[in-house]
């Protein structure tokens, strides 16, 4: 999977690229870590872009759940968007989509995204 | 009747393997791309289960995943070599429970009951053997 980080004011995008699985769940909970840590200043939004994303497990809805649980704790609005029908359904399955903010598109999660801290 | 079967060590390595082996039969028997998704889950769950839970320290037991298609529905078994286990029997997760509250145990299993028309467990001589089965829609 490839993960590629976008910077707009206080609200970084990570877009996904592939599968979420066991393979590369490990690789990504760090990457998210250090994006919720923030290098310098901590965001005020996350929003995960899944538009490119074909494939999640139960390995990749952990990851999510324990970045929702660290955002929640450090004040930072983390979402979802864009998912591809085979992502949603297991969101929906497993019941993530009501504990996680869903987006249907990047622009909608971007207008919700608090504005930033003062 | 297509059936084709693939064995490899209990090692999370090798679930790629799996995945390009469940390909190639879908790709050979010309089925619908859509219901992929499904078998490639159920796959990865029951393999990973297996690789985390029913290996104990020092073992690594053989897994055997075998497709068999007939004209309406496939089924995937996966058999391992591992200590009696039958993954069934795990509660499922509460999946209305808030965030707070969610916990992961037994999602792979509950993931692979609900996308899966039927599932059932055995044990056969040494050996687990998980049964699933889904209609191919033509």
């Amino acid at each position: 999977m490839n993960v590629r980080l976008e910077t707009l004011a206080q609200t970084t995008l990570v877009i996904l690229e592939g599968r979420l699985d066991f393979g590369s769940a490990g690789g990504f909970e760090k990457q998210l870590e250090q994006v919720l840590a923030g290098a310098g200043t901590v965001p005020a939004a996350v929003i995960i872009d899944c538009s490119a994303l074909d494939y999640v497990s139960s390995a990749g809805l952990r990851v999510f759940l324990l970045a929702v649980r660290k955002s929640q704790h450090a004040g930072i609005s983390f979402s979802l968007c864009s998912l591809k029908p085979a992502v949603r359904e297991v969101l929906d399955l497993s019941g993530f989509s009501r504990i996680i903010t869903v987006h249907a598109d990047r622009a909608t999660a971007l207008a919700q995204a608090p504005p930033g801290r003062a | 009747m297509k059936q084709r079967c693939k064995g490899v060590p209990s090692d999370a390595a090798h679930l790629p393997v799996l995945t390009e082996f469940l390909r190639e039969f879908w790709s050979a028997a010309d089925l619908p791309p859509a219901q992929a998704a499904a078998f490639e889950l159920a796959l990865e769950e029951v393999f990973m289960n297996v690789v985390m839970h029913g290996s104990p320290a020092g073992t690594t037991p053989w897994v055997e995943v075998s497709l068999s298609l007939t004209a309406d529905a496939l089924t995937m078994t996966v058999e391992d070599s591992g200590p009696q286990f039958d993954p069934l029997s795990l509660p499922p997760p509460d999946v209305t429970a808030t965030l707070a509250e969610r916990r992961l145990g037994g999602l792979g299993v509950f993931l692979v009951r609900q996308v899966m028309d039927t599932v059932s467990y055995h044990r056969v001589g040494a050996r687990n053997r998980l049964r699933m089965t889904k209609h191919i829609a033509g």
